[in-house]
């Protein structure tokens, strides 16, 4: 499986349009205080004023710059969902290949775990969580990274098992390799595609959390976040407002989730033979 | 199966001690933690019925035996927002709910099959993937995007349907009216429901078909002169299908979230948006009380999915032992 799996992704149509549109979020999110045209936690203008040059998505109900409020709500999503990622595909890391390895009692401790955490609806739970602290960004991280490992942890294990009996594995340990070389040297790089996936996979289900989460109100009032804009912006749906106060970060949400999502379709186009052979068999 | 049994025990137990434990470890008075702000003009005789009902003053395994007991009981505590029950009021939200997520159900999973098996039998051509493009960027927006636009839309400017709750409430109907009344208001949240669940069934149904479409049974079908239409759903169907109802069963999870956006946003008296509510004023029983619930009926509808998969495909069975 040797695949230039980075290629592959920037081939194909539906990868480089999530790449661009990443690439798009990515640099937004790093020069919002630069692109904002106003400070979006400060009263800039007559509440509720319809869009206009200086405004070009209008004010909120507390007088707020929409497009730069926008802006800003970049930040918040990706900060917490790449980071709830991160953590959450280390944790998945840490214990799939633990369960892989260490067979018997620890294995069967991890998978038991995973089969559990499966079927509690993550997404009420963390409702319920949050709705005792009314989390800032710290606690959403950690709520999602607690949350969000066990699908990861599976696919890791499994796929540890059918490594740890190739050739070259075993080949290193016959060679007299320690556990913990054979893990940082044979194991973990072989798992970077699949860890790549799993990471895409959680980012996208940590914006959507986090935007569910913000839009039923369960977020710092005072934080950016597009949820949160949603959740504010509900209250005046049926007057004209929602084309420029309700649609613009409903359709940041929905493309910051496509976008991941069609990279993360790619990748894994590009990680399975069955649908490689027809990638090929097209041209 | 005893041990997907074991599973959903174990899972059940999680969320009881999540619910048990969250009040208990907030800073402060538990009392107000367990009820919330509403308590602020307590009686000291609620005070110390209350007390004594969660047996606060006693040790932590203590407090949850009898946190069990009640539980077991159907005892659910007291709503101070709605002035009832907890459980009286959870059994006037569940059935809209049960009602919304089942029709949802029924149509995703119905459109979802039918759709995925079209376009998987024809893989490559440009339905298939003109589908597949589509189903990636609908899995995208979020259900209540979909919701309120839809709401906005086909509700609000068109006109064509009611704007939120599940019964027109001054109006006495009965017979057929009535049932009429229910249908117009449930359109919408089911409309959203199931475009919300749709490309996830097709994806998953797709690539089902796909991995069926390649056994050496179905050339055989097809060389046998078999019509395609009935090599798709009569020979490839029986293969494709049993892990897409598995993972329907495994993502009846998901649905419930969705419901719960669902009916917040179209204000839809179900389990949903009474937990919204309950959140909003801090009515923590019924806080509580509906993520049991809820938590109740996605383990139920994940058994049952074991249960039809084993029935359709009994191979499963031996591994389920």
């Amino acid at each position: 499986m040797h695949v230039n799996y980075w290629d592959e992704i920037k081939k194909d149509n539906l990868g480089r349009t999530g790449l661009l549109l990443i690439t798009v979020l990515a640099v937004v999110a790093l020069g919002a205080p630069l692109l904002a045209p106003y400070n979006p936690w400060e009263y800039v203008a007559p509440s509720l004023s319809p869009p206009s040059w200086g405004h070009p998505l209008g004010t909120n109900d507390v007088g707020q710059d929409i497009f730069s409020e926008l802006l800003y709500g970049t930040r918040t999503t990706l900060l917490v969902s790449v980071t709830a990622a991160f953590f959450s595909t280390l944790i998945s890391l840490v214990l799939g290949v633990v369960a892989g390895l260490r067979r018997g009692l620890p294995e069967r401790l991890v998978l038991r775990l995973v089969d559990v955490m499966l079927v509690i609806p993550v997404f009420l739970v963390a409702l319920l969580v949050a709705a005792y602290f009314q989390p800032g960004m710290t606690t959403l991280i950690v709520l999602f990274s607690l949350l969000l490992w066990p699908p990861g942890t599976r696919i890791i294990w499994n796929r540890v098992l059918s490594l740890k009996h190739q050739a070259h594995f075993t080949a290193a340990r016959q060679f007299g390799a320690g556990t913990a070389y054979l893990v940082g040297r044979h194991l973990v790089p072989e798992l970077y595609p699949l860890l790549a996936v799993n990471f895409i996979q959680v980012v996208r289900r940590a914006v959507f959390m986090e935007a569910g989460l913000a839009f039923l109100g369960v977020f710092d009032p005072a934080a950016k976040s597009w949820g949160l804009m949603l959740h504010y912006a509900r209250e005046f749906i049926f007057t004209d407002a929602w084309q420029w106060w309700l649609l613009p970060p409903g359709l940041a949400v929905s493309l910051t989730i496509i976008a991941f999502a069609l990279v993360g379709y790619s990748l894994e186009a590009a990680l399975d033979p069955r649908m490689r052979r027809q990638t090929y068999a097209d041209h | 199966m005893k041990k997907r049994l074991g599973d959903y025990v174990l899972a059940f137990l999680i969320i009881l001690i999540l619910n048990f434990i969250l009040p208990r470890l907030m800073p402060g008075d538990p009392i107000t933690a367990i009820y919330g702000d509403a308590l602020v003009e307590m009686s000291p005789e609620l005070e110390a019925h209350l007390l004594e009902r969660y047996g606060l003053e006693r040790s932590l395994p203590e407090q949850f035996y009898l946190y069990l007991l009640h539980f077991f009981q159907g005892d659910l505590g007291y709503s101070f927002y709605f002035h009832a029950p907890v459980s009286h009021v959870l059994a006037g939200a569940l059935p809209w709910t049960l009602l919304l997520a089942g029709v949802a159900l029924a149509c995703s999973a119905l459109l979802g099959i039918v759709w995925g098996a079209e376009a998987g039998s024809r893989r490559g051509s440009l339905f298939d993937r003109a589908s597949l493009i589509t189903a990636l960027f609908l899995n995208g927006i979020p259900g209540f995007l979909v919701g309120i636009l839809l709401l906005l839309f086909l509700g609000f400017y068109a006109g064509w349907f009611p704007l939120s709750g599940a019964a027109s409430v001054h109006l006495d109907y009965t017979g057929w009216a009535w049932v009429q009344d229910i249908l117009s208001h449930l359109f919408l949240p089911a409309l959203t429901l199931t475009l919300v669940q749709l490309p996830r069934n097709f994806l998953l149904m797709r690539s089902s078909l796909l991995g069926v479409m390649e056994k050496p049974y179905v050339t055989t079908a097809r060389c046998k002169g078999i019509k395609e239409r009935l090599v798709r759903y009569r020979h490839a169907l029986k293969g494709a299908l049993p892990p897409v109802v598995t993972r329907l069963g495994m993502s009846v999870g998901l649905l419930f979230t969705g419901v719960l956006f669902v009916e917040v946003v179209f204000a839809y008296p179900g389990m949903g948006h009474l937990f919204f509510l309950a959140l909003q004023y801090h009515d923590y029983p019924v806080v509580h009380g509906c993520l049991l619930v809820i938590t109740v009926c996605v383990l139920m509808f994940n058994l049952l999915a074991d249960l039809i998969s084993i029935k359709l495909d009994p191979r499963l069975k031996e591994d389920a032992r």
